[in-house]
């Protein structure tokens, strides 16, 4: 397979907007106008080519070389094609995406996968705050699309989730599920406070314990039959889960009745 | 979640006949608020001044305040989203246990008698103080008071305001808020105005390192920000226009000496409630005005050749 090899050639002094790292934006071009890409450092528009090392033509296949830690919105609205990325990810990554892949073997930051509605996006290394968020004043998260964290994550993880599925195997901080309104949001390594605030529906799986809000109400304890088929698809997708997702038991707690919602938060028993 | 339901604080005083301060000190940070607006003011509504208001205190110490206080409600530390979103909860006639409450510092019988006293009132307002908006959860919390606030109006009058410090505070976010769409964490590098706090916000992005430059008026980041904000300051050029030497202006490259404002300077400066007040200066200063000084560097700025992307004449450069 054809594939497009970009290495950065050292870190930008500020933060660097480059959404023309995308399949669909590159796959049609030759090497020189590929060069010619405009990317944003701060205000000043500058060519792709003052910052990356371009190795071949245009692909459906992009693959990063270097420390883009303060490279935004890479695989900005794609919908289709790899990225893959040997170092870590700045913010925004897959933001906006509907479709295609986007791997990570490094850390990434914030706003991870916000509002994408297709597409997988795989982080091997820690994320930061805000996966699969809304925007501030928009009203729906991610609407559907995969996003799996095999590290820890932030704050405000899966904000306003709509569809979809959110994995994250280490632990993370508070507000996950914030007004959550569907999808789900898997939980592995457990999370701070505040889990699932003003949640009005989807679910949230979390296999270690969890401090609630007093206005989650305890349900019931039982063995739901649709996480084998979510530890199936979770395999499937390379991400290896403890067999104690699919054969444990689950405090189920409904919620939040302060909004009041119809949410529900799976807390497994040890 | 969105807005702020709110009102100026002549309403507050003529109408408000339950005032709860959640995480503020107003007798020793506001000391006048009591007795120009809210307390002991004789209002149109309220015609006999403290004999008609109720005040509530919701913090996490008793602090002088809670001296003025009918009822004072210490919760724990950092557990003000859990009571206000319990009292949401209430408020709607939703089912709680009580020990699950028993973690906030207050029990089921203190919060339902806080809803019901909330319900009941003819017009309530919620003034917030950084106890609330600064603790962990920070615009969450705030969010969930101003949304507490907004849901009590299908019961009563409700209103929240912020219990705003440090000088004009309030004037940066109303003149963002008409110039740009947005109170603060804008930016403006792609030629339109972009919001996104914990990006844009001036903390994070000293935090990050992602400026490499800063111009700081009016504040005082050197003495109230964290210390790697601080340092990132004092690495890169930092302008402060201030009247008066500063911990900023001691780590700054230029401090440019500017007239007070309100004392040797014109201006115009927003009260909390976002009422505009004009000031006039009682004194002359050898000064210029922070005005007068922003001005002169605009002016230097736009005689400098215009920048243009690539592609669309000459290439740009970093001078400019």
């Amino acid at each position: 397979m054809n594939m497009t090899r970009l290495t950065l050639k050292g870190p930008p002094p500020v933060p660097l907007e480059a959404e023309v790292l995308s399949p669909d934006v590159i796959a049609s071009l030759r090497h020189d106008a590929l060069a010619a890409l405009p990317v944003f450092l701060g205000k000043r528009q500058r060519r792709l080519d003052d910052f990356f090392t371009i190795e071949g033509d245009g692909s459906d296949h992009l693959e990063i070389h270097g420390d883009m830690e303060r490279v935004k919105w890479i695989g900005r609205g794609m919908t289709r094609g790899q990225i893959t990325i040997i170092g870590n990810a700045g913010m925004h990554l897959g933001a906006f995406m509907k479709g295609g892949t986007i791997e990570v073997h490094g850390n990434a930051a914030d706003w991870v996968g916000a509002e994408m509605t297709g597409g997988l996006i795989h982080i091997h290394g820690d994320a930061g705050g805000q996966i699969g968020a809304a925007y501030r004043g928009s009203l729906s998260g991610m609407n559907g699309g995969v996003i799996l964290i095999e590290g820890s994550a932030g704050t405000e993880i899966g904000m306003r989730m709509r569809r979809g599925l959110l994995a994250v195997k280490g632990p993370v901080r508070d507000f996950a599920g914030l007004q959550m309104k569907g999808g789900t949001l898997f939980l592995l390594g457990g999370a701070e406070l505040r889990t699932g605030a003003w949640m009005v529906r989807g679910t949230i799986v979390c296999l270690k314990p969890l401090t609630l809000l007093p206005t989650f109400n305890y349900a019931c304890t039982y063995k739901p039959v649709f996480l084998r088929l979510y530890t199936r698809r979770l395999k499937e997708l390379g991400f290896s889960v403890p067999s104690q997702l699919d054969v444990g038991s689950y405090r189920r707690y409904s919620g939040d009745a302060a909004v009041p919602g119809k949410g529900e938060i799976l807390v497994g028993q040890p | 979640m969105g807005g702020k339901v709110t009102c100026t604080l002549g309403e507050v005083k003529n109408r408000a006949d339950l005032i709860v301060y959640w995480g503020g000190n107003p007798a020793e940070c506001h000391p006048r608020h009591f007795t120009k607006y809210t307390l002991t003011q004789k209002g149109k509504f309220v015609p006999n001044g403290r004999k008609d208001r109720t005040m509530i205190l919701v913090d996490i110490r008793e602090t002088p305040s809670a001296k003025a206080a009918d009822l004072f409600l210490q919760v724990r530390p950092s557990k003000d989203f859990e009571v206000l979103t319990t009292l949401r909860a209430i408020i709607k006639g939703q089912r709680i246990h009580a020990e699950t409450v028993a973690e906030t510092g207050l029990t089921l019988e203190q919060l339902q008698d806080f809803a019901e006293r909330l319900k009941k009132a003819r017009f309530g307002v919620l003034f917030f103080g950084m106890g609330l908006s600064m603790t962990r959860g920070k615009h969450m919390n705030s969010a969930a008071l101003l949304a507490l606030a907004a849901e009590l109006n299908a019961f009563t009058k409700f209103v929240a305001m912020p219990m705003r410090g440090h000088g004009n505070v309030t004037g940066g976010d109303v003149v963002m808020r008409w110039t740009t769409g947005y109170p603060f964490g804008v930016n403006l590098s792609r030629g339109y105005p972009r919001f996104n706090p914990g990006e844009f916000s001036t903390v994070d992005l000293l935090l990050r390192g992602d400026n490499d430059a800063a111009l700081i008026l009016g504040a005082d980041p050197g003495a109230t920000m964290p210390q790697p904000a601080i340092d990132h300051l004092a690495r890169i050029p930092t302008i402060v226009l201030d009247p008066k030497v500063t911990h900023t202006s001691r780590l700054a490259r230029v401090h440019i000496t500017t007239a007070a404002t309100g004392i040797s300077a014109p201006g115009t400066v927003y009260r909390m409630d976002e009422i505009p007040l004009p000031l006039r200066p009682a004194l002359k200063s050898p000064y210029p005005t922070d005005e007068d000084v922003v001005r002169r560097i605009y002016q230097a700025v736009a005689k400098k050749p215009a920048w243009l992307p690539a592609g669309k004449g000459r290439r740009n450069t970093e001078a400019n």
